[in-house]
């Protein structure tokens, strides 16, 4: 990084931190600490929520998934208006109705404390999972390609996250997001804009796309169904939907966002607002990746983008003949792409011309992607990572290298501040539970306004420095990080089996429930442990299991009617 | 202690009920899938 990068990188930063601080003033009760007051504008909320959800690793991850998949991760936000719709009918009115800070504490008002407690200690094990990857994951890519020591890195981010969250609470949480939103647009645009400068000037931009097409990676949408395959219009429709009803009806870094809403209409509306914004905003991230496919099919692409394997790999007795393939490879593909793009330019005079060329242009490209794949395999034998995959490096190993003073030290600011918008929500809902559901519940009942807030304060400080702890030693945990998305779906169908009982099934009480959520988990786990199930489905599965077994408990035990506090 | 603000439960901004706002939320996810599809084959 040059020093244009560096002034680019700290200048957004601190423009991010004292806007959000500055923002927060006045956040001196328990209820502006934790929800604001509940003042928040939908717009506010809504880029909160979208900043939320975009953590540095989707991102950088994103880019990759689809120069080496094609654009069918898309599919996975599929469901996220159908969820969106169902909160705000049914969630979002229910939540603000009953005053709650936290989701859980509505279970309480509904079911009984037992409920309540499972249904926390369930977010605190799976989000508190979470805070130290998200900080880990990106410190880990950064140290790779910049040299950084990860320590650092995660320090600095960890910091600068605490900072602002322990000292202003959930606005400044929600108005750094707005800002972070706006620095993660602006750099996702500038990064699209340069990869179109940047290519041959015989490539037009129709080109471009024509070749991306051609070689697989605009499959935006496939109707081929597997239970294992991730990413389709059915897993995508169905099985993110529940993934989304989870997420922002049980997760409690969502449901802060928009508790925090100065009515059911705007809160209604920050959640619509990211309903009809999301699907484009990934698109345009995965059209990012397909292009940077584009780019490197002109500029010869390293074996593999994470140096330190490439590195590794280059010891084998393998590596030179598979570089040697792999060269041959890219130049027939730079070949054929060449003249795959000419005919599609003089396509009207010529069209028989291009289902030959588009055949040789494949063929190049799965010669590439064959010592892509062999290279990938030499690395465990080299004693690297198990299961290497080299996707999280493709986008920003692009953006180091090819990329203008200034812009690199944007696209760096990008992943720090999606970092930091993920990790100040979850540090911020981790505080609120644990200050909430369990300490104002079971140790301090009538704790004042003041001392609640300062408890909070220094839960937000605990969690904080959890989350830096845990990335530092996050190395440890190796390929657990490619699973955090797995993790968290393995406690969310759970959870959303309870909360559809709770909006939708009247009869059904707190043990029942109870019995049903422990009946979930196991079920999910059973699932996970034999395999060939794509997690998107884990959700569904979770779902119904507690949704079943609490309607056979409630027939064949029916309980008599609780009276729960606070009901 | 002023007591808590009741929560607002006001009509959308647009379109008069929220059901047709959820209709129409319902109906731009399927145009977009649409589009995507229609995207997908014009450049297999």
């Amino acid at each position: 990084m040059r020093t244009l990068d560096w002034i680019v990188l700290l200048s957004s930063l601190i423009s991010i931190v004292a806007y959000g601080l500055y923002r927060s003033r006045g956040s001196s009760t328990v209820d502006r600490y934790l929800l604001a007051g509940r003042t928040m504008p939908w717009y506010a909320m809504g880029l909160s929520i979208m900043a939320t959800q975009a953590s540095a690793i989707t991102f950088i991850s994103t880019t990759g998934q689809s120069y080496t998949d094609g654009m069918r991760f898309v599919q996975a936000y599929f469901g996220l208006p159908i969820a969106m719709v169902v909160v705000c009918a049914t969630v979002v009115p229910a939540f603000h109705h009953a005053r709650v800070f936290t989701a859980y504490e509505y279970l309480e008002k509904r079911f009984d404390s037992k409920t309540r407690t499972l249904a926390s200690l369930i977010f605190l094990a799976q989000r508190g999972l979470s805070a130290g990857l998200t900080i880990y994951a990106p410190a880990i890519v950064l140290s790779v390609l910049l040299g950084w020591p990860e320590r650092v890195t995660t320090t600095l981010m960890g910091a600068t996250v605490i900072s602002y969250t322990v000292m202003g609470g959930i606005k400044a949480v929600t108005w750094s997001d707005v800002q972070q939103m706006g620095v993660i647009l602006l750099g996702l645009v500038v990064a699209l804009i340069t990869v179109f400068v940047l290519l041959p000037h015989s490539v037009s931009i129709g080109d471009a796309v024509y070749l991306a097409g051609a070689a697989g990676r605009l499959n935006a949408v496939t109707t081929n169904f597997a239970w294992n395959d991730q990413f389709n219009l059915w897993s995508g429709l169905f099985g993110s939907t529940f993934l989304f009803l989870s997420y922002f009806g049980c997760d409690q870094s969502q449901v802060q966002r928009y508790l925090t809403g100065k009515s059911v209409s705007e809160s209604r509306i920050g959640l619509l607002f990211n309903a009809v914004a999301k699907i484009p905003m990934q698109f345009f991230v995965l059209f990012i990746g397909a292009m940077v496919f584009v780019f490197y099919l002109f500029n010869s692409p390293p074996l593999l983008f994470q140096r330190v394997e490439l590195e590794r790999i280059q010891a084998s007795p393998d590596y030179a003949a598979i570089e040697q393939d792999y060269q041959r490879g890219v130049e027939h593909r730079r070949q054929a792409a060449l003249n795959l793009a000419r005919a599609h330019r003089e396509g009207a005079a010529d069209r028989s011309a291009d289902p030959t060329l588009v055949t040789e242009y494949r063929a190049a490209e799965r010669e590439v992607d064959t010592a892509r794949t062999k290279a990938a395999a030499l690395v465990p034998r080299m004693g690297g990572e198990e299961g290497f995959r080299d996707t999280n490096y493709i986008f920003l190993s692009f953006v180091i290298r090819y990329l203008p003073p200034g812009l690199v030290g944007l696209v760096i600011a990008v992943v720090f501040a999606a970092t930091m918008s993920a990790s100040s929500g979850e540090i911020n809902s981790l505080a609120t539970v644990t200050v909430i559901d369990l300490y104002r519940r079971y140790v301090r009942p009538k704790a004042s306004d003041h001392h609640q807030v300062i408890a909070a304060r220094w839960a937000t400080l605990f969690w904080g420095v959890y989350a830096v702890a845990f990335a530092g030693w996050g190395k440890r945990l190796g390929s657990l990080i490619v699973a955090v998305n797995v993790v968290g779906s393995l406690f969310y169908g759970s959870l959303l089996g309870c909360f559809v009982i709770a909006f939708a099934l009247k009869k059904v009480r707190g043990t029942a429930t109870f019995i049903g959520m422990i009946a979930g988990e196991a079920a999910i786990f059973w699932a996970f442990l034999h395999g060939g199930i794509s997690y998107l489905w884990f959700n569904v599965i979770g779902c119904a299991v507690v949704v079943g077994v609490a309607l056979l408990v409630t027939a064949v035990w029916p309980e008599r009617t609780d009276q729960p506090a606070g009901a | 202690m002023p007591a808590p603000r009741e929560p607002i439960d006001d009509p959308p901004p647009f379109l008069g009920t929220w059901r047709r706002v959820y209709g129409a939320v319902l109906l731009y996810l399927a145009a977009l899938i649409g589009l995507l599809a229609v995207f997908t084959h014009a450049y297999r």
